[in-house]
């Protein structure tokens, strides 16, 4: 029978640690040190939680659909694991960035949605992905890590799309670049490396679920 | 040959099932009326509106297509039959997707004419791009639409779960296929949306190498 060995739940407190410490640090950053915008005004330090949550959520995806090729290369279980925490996990920041660009819309564009490429995309693909988890909590037990595994493959065509829509379409609101000050940037690296760690330790600990989940289907034959 | 047969096999299952077929073209003429009475009964924009009727009707009313024919195969055990004798998977897609594709092709048939006589914006100089434009569209909408149908093979409401993973994969075919009609119908030409084309292209190519490459997985987990 599967057991947590013990360096996975060392390095599991030790991402926790770090990222929760590290989240604590860009937080303070982005409140005391962030130079508050001319034009919006505080409303801009959302940009710190929206575009990391953003950057988590490409990561996320793109980690479910490596997973899932994987798994349908090797039939290995531990893929399938990977992928679906993946795609969980960031469904998560995905939901955080659909909820924190309507603040930003509000504040920049005086309007709390607009059917603009970049959020009408992305807003496609949290349907999507949230479709993945419907179906595979749908399907037989037999069938359920292929199936999720060809979903996991066959979603990735959201992927361009969302990534360069604001380039394909015109009447993009999002900018193609952003035009920060040194202070800006160094905050914003901060709080990208502050969530992509929250992420890591978020997956290592669905992982660990998935890890007793295939113990206890083990046990029970 | 082996996906003729396939094809030929589904349209026959399809051609036995006369009611559904009535049903289902009543089902896209009656979304034709309900968009109309959305729309009118004075219209803003007749090639716009009248194009997103159109294509909206086909892509719900597309949707029932697709599942039935699965139903009537694993009724009639005709895929059971397929796999045993070892037919090759990519056929069996290929053969499926021809036979929706045709389908859909039948309630295009259907709808257009309603679309352009209750718009009022009939134009058959336009014609062989508008059929054009809609093949390019239903060979798409068939590519991914069979590979789903056959994910969803089996699961408890899979006419919503096929909806909610299909239509959004649509999207970009979807738009491409209204502003394509839409410059048509209004302008007499493609020539500002032609970049449309290529996008719907693509996805149409992505569709078929997706299943080309995962179909067989998708049949060994619907066993």
């Amino acid at each position: 029978m599967k057991t947590i060995p013990k360096w996975w739940t060392v390095t599991g407190t030790a991402l926790w640690t770090a990222s929760l410490a590290l989240v604590a640090v860009s937080v303070w950053l982005v409140v005391t040190r962030a130079p508050i915008e001319q034009q919006m005004g505080v409303a801009q330090k959302i940009f710190y939680i929206h575009v990391p949550s953003a950057i988590a959520t490409v990561i996320a995806f793109g980690l479910t659909f490596a997973a899932s090729i994987a798994y349908l290369s090797t039939r290995n279980w531990a893929w399938d694991a990977v992928a679906v925490s993946s795609c969980e996990v960031g469904m998560v920041f995905a939901t955080v960035v659909l909820l924190s660009g309507p603040l930003w819309a509000r504040s920049s564009w005086n309007t709390w949605w607009t059917w603009e490429p970049r959020l009408t995309s992305f807003l496609v693909m949290w349907i999507l992905y949230g479709g993945y988890h419907i179906v595979r909590h749908s399907v037989a037990a037999g069938s359920r890590r292929e199936v999720s595994a060809v979903l996991g493959t066959v979603l990735i065509v959201t992927y361009p799309i969302t990534l360069m829509s604001v380039h394909w379409w015109r009447g993009s609101l999002h900018p193609k670049n952003v035009m920060m000050t040194s202070d800006m940037r160094g905050i914003l690296l901060v709080s990208m490396a502050a969530w992509i760690l929250f992420y890591l330790a978020a997956l290592q600990q669905r992982l660990r679920i998935e890890i007793l989940r295939e113990a206890s289907n083990e046990a029970d034959g | 040959m082996t996906f003729l047969w396939v094809t030929l096999k589904d349209l026959r299952l399809h051609a036995r099932d006369f009611r559904f077929l009535a049903t289902l073209g009543l089902f896209s003429l009656s979304l034709v009326l309900i968009l109309s009475f959305a729309f009118g009964p004075i219209f803003q924009e007749p090639a716009r509106e009248a194009s997103a009727t159109l294509w909206a009707s086909l892509f719900f009313a597309g949707i029932l297509g697709l599942t039935r024919a699965l139903d009537l195969e694993s009724e009639s055990g005709g895929g059971d039959a397929v796999r045993l004798a070892g037919a090759d998977p990519y056929s069996v897609y290929l053969g499926k997707t021809v036979s929706s594709f045709l389908l859909l092709g039948a309630l295009f048939c259907l709808v257009l004419p309603c679309a352009a006589v209750f718009f009022d914006v009939g134009n058959l100089a336009v014609l062989p791009q508008v059929a054009g434009v809609a093949a390019l569209a239903l060979i798409g909408y068939a590519a991914w639409g069979t590979l789903f149908a056959a994910l969803a093979r089996g699961l408890k409401a899979r006419e919503l779960l096929l909806s909610v993973l299909l239509f959004p994969t649509l999207i970009p075919i979807w738009i491409g296929a209204v502003k394509l009609t839409h410059s048509l119908w209004a302008d007499g030409t493609i020539e500002p949306v032609r970049d449309w084309l290529k996008i719907m292209a693509v996805m149409d190519v992505l569709g078929l190498a997706m299943a080309a490459w995962l179909f067989e997985v998708v049949q060994e987990a619907g066993e």
